[in-house]
C-alpha cells in the first residue's frame, strides 16, 4: 500500500486552470512600496513610531540621529561644499582640440617614497648617520610617522575611506 | 568578442568621431526607455523595458528626424546588414560606383552612414525630387544622391593607376595601419577630409573659444607635486581649514 502511494507521489501531476491564466498567479516579488503608495492605514503606520517597513528615504541621508524620540542634529553630518576661489585660475571648462592628448605614467607609491623620502636617505647614507639596521639615526619628521598617526592624520578631514 | 562588441553598438565610430559628442550621450538621445526597474533593490533585477530595433537612416541619430522616424508606434522591416570587419571608406576617398546608372563613374565620399553600410558619393547616383509643391506653387526640383553600400555598390580607387580595387588593411614597418590596393600593392592614404567633424575641418583649424577652452600650454602643465598627505588634508591646507578632532575608531566588515 505504501509503495503504491510513493509512486503515486513521484508522478509529475498538472493541474487544470479552471480561471483565466492570470488570476491566480500573481507576481509576490516583494513590493516596493514608496512613501506615496500605499492604503491610508499603510501609510499611518509609516509615519507613526513603528513603521513596518523601513521608510524610504530616496538616497538622501539622515543629518544626525534619533535619541529618546528626538532627532538630534549632528553638524558634522550636514554636507559643506568647499569651493576654492577660481580668480587667476587658467584651466577652463572645456579643452581646444588643438591641444595634444597628455600620456602620462601612473602616479605609483614607490614614485611618492622616493619623492619623499630618498633625499634624506642618501645623504644620511652618504655621512654615516644610519644604523646596521638602516634605520636613520636622527629622523625627519616624516620618518617618524607610524601608521596610526597617519591614519589619525587622514580621518581629521572627516573622509571615512580609511 | 569583439564582433559581438561591434554588433551591440547600435551607432557606427565614425559617425561618433564625427560628432564630437560622447558615446554616452548619442546612446542617451536615441534610446528610448519604457520601464526601468527601481536601483538600490536587490529583488528587482537590473531590467528595462526599451525599443530595440531602430531604423538608422541619413538623418544622425541624436536629430529630430531621427526621433521621429522612430517613434513608438513606427515599425518597419528589418535591414539586412552584412557585417563589414574592417571599414574602408572615408569622407574624402576617391571611389567608383559599381552599380546603378552611374556604373563606372568615379567621385567623391562627401558623407559615411556606417549603421547601414552606406556612402554617399558627391553629385553621383541621383535622382531628382520636388520639394515644396502646392496647389499653386509647382515645387522646387532638388538633385539628390541616393546612398551607396559599401560591400557591391562601391569600390575604392588605386590612386595612381585609377582604377578599382580590393583593399586590405597591413601595417607598415613603422607599425602604422595603412589601406593597401590588392592588385597593385599600393598604399591608400587616409584623405584629410576623413578627420573633419561638425565643429572643425581639421584639428589646426580649430577656432578657440578663449572664454571656455584652455589653451595647450594650459593642459600640458604640470602643477603636481608630490606630498606625504591625502587630496582632502592638502585642500585642507590650502584654504587654512584646521581640524584637530580625531573621529572615533570604526570598523568596516
Amino acid at each position: 500500500m505504501s509503495k503504491t502511494t510513493a509512486l503515486f507521489n513521484l508522478i509529475i501531476k498538472r493541474n487544470i486552470s479552471v480561471t483565466t491564466p492570470r488570476e491566480g498567479k500573481r507576481n509576490f516579488r516583494k513590493f516596493v512600496i514608496p512613501n506615496k503608495r500605499g492604503s491610508r492605514l499603510h501609510k499611518q503606520n509609516q509615519a507613526g513610531p513603528n513603521p513596518e517597513l523601513e521608510i524610504d528615504k530616496r538616497g538622501v541621508r539622515d543629518t544626525g540621529y534619533v535619541l529618546n524620540g528626538r532627532f538630534v542634529k549632528v553638524p558634522e553630518m550636514i554636507p559643506e561644499l568647499i569651493v576654492p576661489d577660481l580668480t587667476g585660475c587658467d584651466l577652463k571648462p572645456y579643452v581646444s582640440y588643438k591641444a595634444e592628448d597628455v600620456i602620462q605614467s601612473e602616479f605609483t607609491a614607490q614614485q611618492l617614497f622616493d619623492a619623499v623620502y630618498s633625499r634624506k636617505i642618501v645623504t644620511d647614507f652618504k655621512e654615516n648617520k644610519l644604523t646596521e639596521d638602516g634605520e636613520p639615526l636622527e629622523p625627519s619628521d616624516e620618518e617618524k610617522l607610524q601608521p596610526e598617526e597617519a591614519v589619525q592624520r587622514a580621518k581629521r578631514t572627516g573622509s571615512d575611506i580609511f | 568578442m569583439r564582433l559581438y562588441n561591434f554588433l551591440c553598438k547600435k551607432v557606427g565610430d565614425l559617425t561618433v568621431k564625427y560628432s564630437n559628442l560622447p558615446e554616452s550621450y548619442i546612446k542617451r538621445s536615441y534610446e528610448q526607455v519604457y520601464w526601468k526597474n527601481p536601483k538600490g533593490y536587490p529583488q528587482y533585477p537590473a531590467a528595462q523595458v526599451a525599443r530595440k530595433k531602430y531604423r538608422f537612416t541619413t538623418n544622425r541619430p541624436w536629430t529630430m528626424q531621427f526621433a521621429r522616424q522612430n517613434e513608438r508606434t513606427k515599425l518597419n522591416k528589418k535591414v539586412f546588414l552584412e557585417p563589414v570587419g574592417e571599414w574602408s571608406f572615408f569622407k574624402g576617398d576617391r571611389v567608383e560606383i559599381m552599380v546603378g546608372k552611374d556604373k563606372g563613374k568615379q567621385g567623391i565620399v562627401s558623407q559615411v552612414i556606417q549603421e547601414r553600410n552606406w556612402v554617399i558619393v558627391e553629385g553621383l547616383n541621383t535622382h531628382l525630387r520636388v520639394v515644396g509643391k502646392d496647389k499653386e506653387f509647382p515645387g522646387i526640383t532638388i538633385q539628390s544622391e541616393a546612398p551607396l553600400l559599401v560591400t557591391t555598390g562601391v569600390k575604392l580607387v588605386d590612386p595612381e593607376t585609377l582604377k578599382p580595387t580590393e583593399v586590405e588593411w597591413r601595417y607598415t614597418e613603422e607599425g602604422e595601419k595603412v589601406r593597401v590596393s590588392l592588385s597593385s600593392s599600393r598604399i591608400i592614404p587616409l584623405p584629410k577630409a576623413a578627420e573633419e567633424t561638425i565643429d572643425y575641418k581639421s584639428k589646426e583649424l580649430y577656432v578657440e573659444n578663449p572664454a571656455k577652452d584652455t589653451a595647450a600650454a594650459d593642459v600640458t602643465k604640470i602643477t603636481f607635486q608630490p606630498k606625504l598627505c591625502t587630496f582632502e588634508m592638502d585642500i585642507m591646507e590650502s584654504m587654512g581649514i584646521k581640524e584637530d578632532r580625531v573621529p572615533a575608531k570604526s570598523y568596516w566588515y
